[in-house]
């Protein structure tokens, strides 16, 4: 499996579709529209990287995310709110001092879930707004080990949770209630496997098929694996701006990679090489002893 | 008996004196203007929330506070401006009153112990000339008390009377004492060409000291032959020279002294001008050259010390005749001048 | 116009153009003038970590060297620093079983560190969260005129600031 560049949109600047000072949330829909959290603004691109909407929000979006239904939910410091696909605002989320700033957003069924990188732990609220449980608070570390101040997650078709822990260098799996069903990953610098540097990996994203695609930070740089924890694919980090963190992800529907390069204010866009072999060595999932 | 020499009794001690006073205050007015300037300062702000606090690391963790170790407090300053002020009266005393060269040597040594070793050289009234050449035309610099002191007090000195910090007070002049072994003589006209330089070394440390911060460069700084002794530590070239100047210093008394001291030129200035000075004999002189051999310094001309070159060492009326009768090291003459007893 | 008198400068560095601190100068080799041209025979600058600021991660990119070999507990072999300055101690609630879970102190040992900047360099962000910058110690600094780290600096970071008038911790100025 191999990735290769296709498209960039956004960029650096002044004009519509470019950002100014920050881009940290990415998400697709199946239709292949982009939508794109940065400065204080929701801009939605077409799949050839055109402008087609942009509305302003109350604070800078840190993630966005859609639902079956067409809302976009934008996370925020210590809220989240819902607006429809024109960007019209609907509804506001907000638990007072127990959210602090949202990272990521999932969405299952009538489940809200946010990341908490404040308290270090994903919340589970129902459609009316009331908490459910917290998932990943009651570890050995109190919470998640998020030293980058970002927690990313991703859900899968059946409501597992695939949260990024970087600083224990692994992908961990909760169920919704709250209970930790494996992990895979660990700390390495020699191997394209492994998860280098201090806080690694930093953002996560599920495929269609259920392979796990991060990104880290220092080097910079994108990696696939499957649900086992086998490597399959990686975009190294030539083609990021190394400065570069907390890179968010996201995948279309035909396996298109969205990846935010946070330094150059863009959103880069990978498609499948069919023509290339796996690349990277096998490795059977390790345990942390 | 000898020659009445006008040139050098002063003549109008009051002008000289006042005029020369008028000048220094104006100076000091101009580097003492209270004129606050907004100072600017660095924005270290980073938006790093996501270091973990004490509540999340736990265990009763209490975050430790960063060491931030402040400079040598300012009073400091003030003890090292008291302690020079104390060296200078000093000096001056033993030089002028008590006429004794062991006093001297003592004060030399002391000297060269605090200001030299303990403090390093630094600061010193030859680099504070820069100092408060940048206090004068760069409006952003602060310019500490101490280095205004050290400016000022030993011109002060020197105007009063004559180069009291060359005697006993300057720690490199005190080194370059202490390893007089053999001086010899410089011609007089090689002496006088010679002592032109440290007029133009202090032109031109005055102005690389001027120029705006990018350009500027302390000249004085960088190339003091001693510090390097003092700190212990240094380049190599800069010990070597301060090695090679104090052999140099064994066979010409002083060099840097009498030749490359932009801060000697100054005082040489305003030491023309002394109220009180080195006087030889008590009364009068014996015309006998004892004085002049014994300066290491050649600051001896026709039986008078020569007010801008004498560095206050303290040879000349140690070996002169009427002042060691004086003080009863040898017997007086009857009157007649009639050689009676062995000692003379 | 003169500065009022009798107020005192100090050398300090710029952050904003030192190599080994400034953003954005990431995978360029450590400047390491500071450790090299003080006069004194240990540089007066030091490596100092904010700990307000500091992670406290098991594993450290400026106490260990990340791009080494793992052992067998799963951190790298080799540390970073040349004089070994930097302690590592478990600090908070210590979990026994699972220690790639706590949280570790570091400390620079300062009669050790001669300002170097290779942990600076590797703890500044993207790869760590930049608590550790490079300072003149103003209680070992003779307070030059003619510096000649500044003279030497490649980015002439440099610049003479105002002493404090409170000493401790707290936000350098």
């Amino acid at each position: 499996m191999q990735y290769r560049q296709v498209l960039v949109m956004g960029g650096r600047g002044f004009r519509p579709e470019q950002f100014t000072e920050s881009l940290r949330g990415v998400c697709v829909d199946r239709a292949g529209l982009v939508y794109a959290a940065g400065d204080s603004e929701v801009k939605v691109f077409d799949a050839q990287g055109r402008l087609v909407r942009r509305w302003k929000t109350e604070k800078p979006g840190y993630c966005v995310a859609l639902s079956d239904h067409k809302t976009v939910h934008v996370g925020q410091a210590g809220q989240v709110q819902q607006h429809d696909e024109d960007g019209k605002l609907l509804a506001t989320l907000r638990d007072g001092e127990r959210l602090g700033l949202v990272t990521s957003v999932g969405l299952s069924g009538e489940h809200v879930l946010l990341a908490d990188a404040t308290h270090r732990c994903i919340r589970r609220y129902d459609k009316d707004g009331k908490l459910l449980n917290d998932i990943g608070a009651d570890n050995n570390t109190r919470g998640f080990l998020i030293p980058n101040g970002h927690l990313d997650f991703a859900l899968d078709g059946k409501g597992v949770i695939h949260a990024a822990n970087p600083g224990k260098y692994r992908i961990e799996r909760y169920t919704p209630a709250g209970e930790l069903l494996g992990h895979f990953g660990r700390f390495g610098a020699r191997n394209v496997e492994d998860f280098p540097g201090c806080c690694n990996p930093t953002n996560v994203a599920l495929t269609a098929q259920g392979l796990v695609v991060v990104t880290e930070k220092a080097p910079a740089r994108a990696k696939t694996y499957d649900a086992g924890g086998k490597l399959l694919a990686f975009i190294g980090p030539e083609a990021f701006d190394q400065n570069c963190k907390n890179m968010d992800v996201a995948v279309d529907s035909r396996g298109r990679l969205y990846i935010v390069d946070t330094a150059r204010l863009q959103i880069d866009v990978f498609a499948l090489d069919e023509s290339a072999p796996a690349s990277g060595p096998t490795a059977a999932t390790k345990r942390i002893p | 008996m000898g020659v009445a020499h006008d040139r050098w009794i002063p003549g109008k001690p009051r002008g000289r004196f006042l005029r020369g006073w008028t000048w220094l205050l104006l100076a000091f007015l101009a580097t003492a203007l209270v004129m606050p300037a907004s100072v600017y300062s660095i924005d270290y702000q980073r938006p790093v929330e996501a270091a973990p606090n004490a509540k999340d690391i736990g265990g009763g963790y209490v975050t430790p506070a960063v060491q931030r170790p402040l400079p040598r407090a300012a009073w400091w300053g003030a003890v090292d401006a008291a302690l020079l002020l104390a060296a200078l009266g000093a000096s001056t005393w033993i030089v002028l009153a008590r006429r004794s060269r062991t006093w001297l040597v003592a004060l030399t040594i002391g000297c060269l112990l605090y200001f030299g070793f303990y403090r390093k050289g630094c600061i010193c009234p030859i680099g504070a000339i820069q100092n408060v050449t940048v206090a004068l035309t760069d409006p952003t610099y602060a310019i500490p008390h101490v280095a205004i002191a050290f400016f000022f007090l030993p011109l002060a000195a020197a105007l009063l009377f004559g180069r009291a910090f060359c005697g006993g007070v300057c720690p490199l002049g005190g080194i370059q004492e202490l390893v007089v072994l053999r001086p010899l003589r410089v011609p007089r006209r090689m002496d006088k060409a010679l002592a032109c330089l440290k007029y133009v070394y202090l032109i031109a440390a005055v102005w690389y000291a001027a120029r705006p911060a990018e350009n500027r460069d302390f000249i004085i700084c960088r190339f003091d032959p001693f510090v390097g002794l003092f700190r212990r530590t240094g380049s190599a070239e800069m010990l070597m020279a301060g090695g090679a100047l104090l052999v140099l210093g064994m066979f010409v008394g002083r060099a840097y002294c009498r030749y490359l001291c932009p801060y000697g030129a100054l005082l040489a200035m305003l030491s023309r001008f002394s109220w009180r000075n080195v006087t030889i004999t008590p009364d009068n002189e014996l015309d006998c050259g004892l004085c002049t051999e014994a300066c290491p310094y050649g600051a001896i001309e026709k039986m008078r010390a020569v007010r801008s070159s004498c560095l206050f060492c303290a040879r000349c009326y140690t070996s002169c005749p009427r002042e060691r009768v004086r003080r009863h090291e040898v017997p007086a003459a009857p009157v007649g001048n009639a050689p009676v007893g062995p000692d003379q | 116009m003169a500065r009022k008198a009798g107020a005192a400068d100090v050398w300090q560095i710029d952050p904003t153009k030192c190599i080994d601190i400034r953003l954005g100068a990431t995978g360029v080799p450590v400047c390491e003038s500071c450790a090299t041209t003080c006069v004194l025979p240990l540089s007066a600058v030091r490596a100092v970590n904010d700990y307000a600021k500091c992670g406290r991660c098991c594993i450290c990119p400026a106490y260990y060297d990340v791009t080494s070999e793992v052992g067998p507990d799963g951190l790298p072999t080799r540390k970073l620093c040349p004089r070994d300055a930097i302690q590592r101690t478990p600090i908070g609630k210590v979990d026994p079983s699972d220690p790639l879970n706590n949280f570790y102190e570091y400390v620079i040992d300062e009669s050790l560190c001669n300002g170097c900047g290779r942990c600076v360099m590797n703890c500044k962000e993207p790869a760590g969260l930049g608590s550790i910058r490079l300072e003149v110690r103003h209680n070992l600094c003779l307070n030059c005129n003619r510096c000649t780290i500044s003279e030497a600096c490649p980015e002439s970071a440099y610049i003479r600031k105002p002493a404090r008038s409170t000493g401790g911790s707290g936000a350098p100025t």
